[in-house]
């Protein structure tokens, strides 16, 4: 395989897929702790099926759980930034 | 007008063009699809042979299933060609079978056929089985509850585009079941 076919399919191609090393997890799959983390841009591996993540959205830490459909996407995929606009009537004191 | 699964294709257009009313088929893959089949670049839909038409439809109908196609030997100086009277399914049985003896040369040899190099239009989808599979894509997406699957249901663009005032090819296209 010529090296410019490889660059052009992507980094994670010829660097492997962006990932972080949470330390606690292997606890978090034996006592069901769920993984408090701001790593959005996190892929989803193969040893991640059944854990519970806290992905933070910006603004607090909204539960994934992991199923083994998700691997390959990002944690941050599950953690919706935006909510539906809704109007409320202001309050006159 | 030539019907092929469905789609008819404009007597008047040039092959190459033509072949892009198929879903999924753009220049490049009607360019393949014309060089398979010995079509030239500026031959028109009514100027194709019978044959071309069905064995484009037969390769259409299944790509994937298609069998590889033949490598043609140059000829070497003490070629003598057959009579001119001996007709061309005789010349095409004789080549075959000469072909698959090929293939079973190589084979005990243990070259596996068509190694090294894959036939781009192997993999070539077409039509509802190309609308499936991007069905299926959005279907997963949903069902996994990413942010393109929530878009794709909101009827919003999904890869961060503005929603102030246009987005209407989202609107329009981006739903649950696109087909």
């Amino acid at each position: 395989m010529r090296p410019t076919q490889l660059l052009q399919k992507g980094r994670s191609a010829w660097k492997g897929p962006y990932f972080v090393a949470f330390p606690n997890l292997r606890e978090a799959l034996t006592n069901h702790v769920p993984i408090k983390t701001q790593a959005r841009s996190c892929t989803i591996l193969p040893n991640f099926v059944g854990i519970r993540f806290m992905v933070h959205n910006g603004k607090d830490y909204v539960p994934v759980n992991v199923t083994q459909d998700m691997v390959g996407h990002k944690l941050g995929e599950f953690s919706h930034t935006k909510k539906r606009f809704t109007y409320r009537a202001t309050k006159r004191s | 007008m030539v019907h092929i699964l469905g789609v008819n294709l404009p007597d008047n257009h040039l092959a190459r063009f033509a072949l892009t009313k198929f879903y999924g088929v753009g220049h490049k893959t009607a360019h393949r699809l014309c060089a398979r089949l010995q079509v030239h670049d500026k031959c028109k839909v009514k100027d194709l042979s019978p044959f071309q038409v069905t064995s484009l439809a037969s390769f259409l109908s299944a790509p994937a299933s298609a069998p590889p196609l033949p490598r043609y030997l140059v000829a070497t100086p003490s070629y003598v060609p057959p009579p001119p009277n001996i007709p061309i399914q005789t010349l095409q049985a004789q080549f075959n079978a000469a072909r698959i003896e090929r293939e079973k040369k190589k084979l005990k040899r243990g070259i596996e056929a068509g190694k090294g190099y894959v036939d781009p239009l192997k993999s070539l989808k077409i039509e509802s089985e190309l609308r499936r599979e991007i069905r299926e894509n959005i279907a997963h997406q949903r069902m996994i509850g990413s942010y393109v699957g929530k878009r794709h249901a909101m009827h919003l663009p999904v890869r961060g585009q503005n929603t102030q005032s246009n987005a209407k090819t989202a609107k329009k296209l981006n739903q649950l079941d696109r087909y």
